[in-house]
């Protein structure tokens, strides 16, 4: 399939989706699904951790993600690219269904984890946001001092506990917490810069600082997929390779999901990309080398190159 | 304007013009004192002021004022200082000189040349008329100091000339007696001519133009501000000097001398004010009893209302869908904050006495407080809430915490200053009540010191439910506030049981004022420690 064909079928398939344009005629006879077969279901070693279908997102009668399915491979890192507003972070949000947060926002389709369906009711959201932990765009630490912050899930889950009863009832986990807010500062970068003022409030760390510690707040209770949106947008690149040092560790354990504006760095770090394109399509997603140096689709290769944004 | 700005793009060292506009803005300040001094009667004006009669003192000082102000314009406009003057003064400037104005032609016209109140209006139009456009027309130099340093003058040349002396007074013809008297007079018109000369002042001395306005303006808002400041400090050192003879009658200090703590130790010091309470045989008489009841009333209302309020204030930010029943909710608050005290006193009259044993008691008092203070620690709980951002609790939600974890561990101590701000004035309102507790807790008027309220000593286990009783809570005790509204207005009991009735009330209302003031500090330091928690330390 030519390039062209495949530029045109994505243009069938928003104006499928939207209904404003006028359809475009396609000149292969192949469907919309097997034109995307072709490319989202690619043979990638191991499970599928997270499994999204069809999923549609509406911000009242904005609608922001259109039609998405896609597969995310267990224990690798998939990045997810596109231009701004493409519905990145509306579609890492459907992960761990904090789009519920977002009184406008709609979600209509599926998502699996390890097979189980999380947008049925009865799912225990406080358990599905433990296991498929986030890192948000913008650094949003706890006023609370940096031990706190790092401390505070494994607190609430009841994994640590220092307060008064415990001490009296001789559980005193202040050795446990010590290892843990040094384990995880130590995995985001940022135990050399801190480590002498851990006590300090967290609001007074610069924003780099502050997103660092976010990272090392979401390592803390242990999640089996880490959802990143952006995490390196406001790091210098010493921290930035540190962060990328240690997404490369995670993705041994973990399941890494990373929003990035930086194509190098996606091309550095993740084992599949997806690309999303204005409007809310995924446009591709494919293995990283063939995204970057042979993608199917001219719109994608118009983004990499710089020539689309 | 623009290119008369850039010459002054960098200031000069201190110049001659620079000195004397700084004397005259000084010269409004010193007359600004005299005028509040004046008018609280710290400076007479019947006496003397540095060897001259005041009102005359007054005087000169206005029309020097005046003059420097006015020669200051006039030099401008001549160009005899440098300065980057607007094109003009402004409209508001202009009415801010007309009405002065308006007022002395108005006044010449009808009194001092006795043609009537027609007239009197007509001739205080064309003054102010001649104000306004003497102001608003010319260039800003002339137009903000010549109408303004000439109405300084001539109100310096009345007082000077002795036109109103010390002992005028003007009877105006109403069917009730109403005079204005030269005690008033005096000085707030030195107070309104001090406020516009420091501000015209002020504008000379930043040159007119941008920089000009600026220091005006900076000079009205000190002004403002620093009697704000000023009246809080009088009124505070009034009360204090009033009330510390009362306090301090009968003070003995040595090993002993004071009531026994808790049964421990006696203190070294004692305050018969506020350590006893009435008896017949007491040397002197104290309000240890109503101290105690505004203590335990204050302390009740708190400790029910703050747990009813933030706990709406929670369900409302954080569980309720925001809509009808939420804004609904919000007015029926706001209504509650704004009904009088003297209807939550009636409520407590009607609905709490009859249900607790039919008689005034301080748990019908501390709950009728209470419904008073719930509605404000709501209304800013849930401000205090709304404020937290939202971002705060997407992460605590995306670690997986529950809901009633996140308000309870972010949430609330993030709005706790906020909270801490609502229960702080709500204090200050509640603990200065007195037609509630008149409806529902007082008893008598003179509370023996054996009847002071033991609450914590006076709870009792029961066999029966609610297996915990409180006589003490049931029984009618007093309040400060009460008390001195009681010593006040029916002087009950005074007399030959207290020496000195007048300094026996004063000193009840300063032992007031040190109880609100004291939860008022108690209060301000929680939260200075809840903030710095929120912030680096
Ligand atoms: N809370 C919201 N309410 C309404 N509309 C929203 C909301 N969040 C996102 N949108 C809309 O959804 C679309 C996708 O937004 P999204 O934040 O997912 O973009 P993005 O790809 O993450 O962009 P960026 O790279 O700038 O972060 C945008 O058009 C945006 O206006
Ligand atoms: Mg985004």
């Amino acid at each position: 399939m030519s390039d062209s064909q495949q530029t045109q079928t994505q243009n069938r398939t928003r104006t499928e989706t939207t209904g404003n344009d006028q359809p475009l005629e396609t000149t292969s006879g192949e469907t919309v699904e097997e034109a995307r077969a072709e490319w989202t279901e690619y043979d990638f070693r191991g499970n599928a951790k997270m499994v999204a279908e069809d999923l549609d997102v509406y911000y009242g009668d904005d609608h922001a993600l259109k039609g998405v399915s896609m597969e995310i491979p267990e224990e690798s890192v998939t990045a997810l690219i596109g231009p701004s507003g493409c519905g990145k972070s509306t579609y890492l949000r459907c992960l761990n269904r904090m789009n519920d947060r977002i009184s406008a926002a709609r979600v209509d389709g599926s998502v699996q984890f390890d097979g189980k369906e999380i947008y049925q009711d009865g799912i225990n959201l406080v358990e599905l946001r433990k296991r498929v932990g986030m890192v948000f765009q913008s650094p949003n630490p706890f006023p609370k001092s940096i031990r706190d912050n790092i401390s505070y899930g494994p607190r609430k889950h009841g994994d640590i506990d220092t307060g008064l009863l415990a001490r009296l009832l001789g559980r005193d986990d202040s050795d446990a917490e010590r290892k843990l807010v040094e384990r995880a500062l130590k995995q985001a970068a940022l135990w050399d810069e801190v480590h002498d003022r851990l006590d300090d409030n967290a609001l007074g760390l610069s924003g780099g600082q502050q997103q660092r510690l976010c990272i090392a707040r979401c390592l803390s209770v242990d999640p089996e997929v880490i959802l990143m949106d952006e995490p390196a947008s406001a790091l210098d690149p010493i921290a930035t390779a540190k962060i990328e040092d240690l997404i490369d560790d995670l993705s041994e354990e973990y399941t890494v999901v990373i929003v990035t504006h930086n194509m190098q760095q996606a091309a550095r770090i993740s084992d599949q990309t997806a690309v999303f394109l204005t409007g809310g399509e995924l446009v591709e997603y494919d293995e990283t080398d063939k995204i970057f140096e042979n993608p199917e689709s001219q719109r994608v290769e118009d983004y990499i190159t710089g020539k689309f944004g | 304007m623009a290119g008369a700005t850039r010459s002054r793009l960098i200031e000069g060292e201190t110049t001659t013009t620079d000195a004397v506009a700084g004397v005259t803005v000084g010269l409004s300040a010193i007359l600004f004192a005299l005028a509040v001094g004046a008018l609280f009667e710290w400076v007479s004006l019947t006496g003397t002021v540095a060897g001259l009669p005041t009102v005359t003192l007054l005087g000169g000082l206005l029309i020097g004022l005046g003059v420097a102000v006015s020669l200051f314009g006039l030099g401008s406009w001549l160009g005899y200082v440098e300065t980057d003057p607007d094109a003009s003064a402004g409209l508001i400037a202009g009415f801010g000189a007309a009405v002065p104005w308006f007022v002395i032609g108005g006044g010449v016209v009808s009194q001092t040349l006795g043609l009537g109140t027609g007239a009197g209006v007509i001739g205080g139009l064309l003054v102010g008329g001649v104000a306004f456009a003497g102001t608003a027309v010319p260039r800003e130099d002339v137009g903000s100091t010549v109408p303004l340093g000439a109405l300084l003058a001539f109100v310096g040349a009345v007082f000077i000339t002795g036109t109103i002396g010390p002992e005028w007074i003007w009877n105006l013809d109403w069917e009730q007696q109403a005079s204005v008297t030269a005690e008033f007079l005096v000085p707030v018109a030195t107070l309104f001519c001090a406020l516009y000369g420091g501000w015209a002042a002020a504008k000379a001395y930043g040159r007119f133009g941008a920089r000009g306005r600026h220091m005006g303006a900076y000079v009205l808002v000190y002004l403002n501000a620093l009697s704000i400041v000023a009246f809080l400090f009088i009124l505070i050192v009034f009360v204090v000097v009033k009330g510390l003879p009362g306090l301090l009658t009968g003070v003995e200090v040595g090993p002993g001398v004071g009531p026994q703590v808790f049964g421990l130790f006696e203190l070294p010091v004692s305050v018969p004010l506020v350590m006893n309470g009435v008896a017949l045989l007491n040397d002197f008489q104290g309000v240890l009893p109503a101290i105690v009841g505004t203590v335990w009333l204050v302390v009740g209302a708190v400790l029910f209302a703050v747990p009813l309020g933030v706990g709406a204030a929670v369900f409302l930010t954080e569980y309720a869908e925001r809509g009808r029943f939420t804004q609904a909710v919000e007015v029926a608050t706001n209504g509650l904050w704004s009904t009088p005290s003297i209807v939550f006193g009636l409520f407590g009259f009607a609905f709490l006495i009859p249900r607790f044993g039919n008689q005034k008691s301080l748990l019908a008092g501390m709950l009728t407080l209470g419904f008073m203070l719930l509605p404000l620690v709501l209304i800013t709980s849930r401000e205090a809430m709304l404020s937290v951002p939202d971002e705060y609790r997407d992460a605590s939600a995306a670690l997986g915490v529950s809901k009633w974890q996140t308000i309870r561990s972010v949430v609330l101590p993030a709005a706790l200053p906020g909270v801490m701000t609502g229960v702080i004035l709500g204090v200050g309102r509640i603990a200065g009540e007195t037609a509630p507790i008149l409806l529902t807790m007082a008893g008598g008027t003179f509370v023996p010191g054996g009847q002071t309220v033991n609450v914590i000593g006076g709870f009792e286990f029961t066999g029966t439910p609610p297996f915990v009783a409180n006589p003490e809570l049931l029984q009618a005790t007093s309040a400060l506030p009460y008390q001195l509204y009681a010593l006040i207005t029916a002087g009950v009991g005074l007399g030959s049981n207290v020496a000195d009735p007048d300094g026996f009330r004063w000193a009840t209302a300063l032992v007031l004022l040190v109880v609100v003031l004291s939860f008022y500090a108690i209060g301000i330091g929680a939260r200075y420690y809840f903030r710095q928690r929120l912030r680096h330390e």
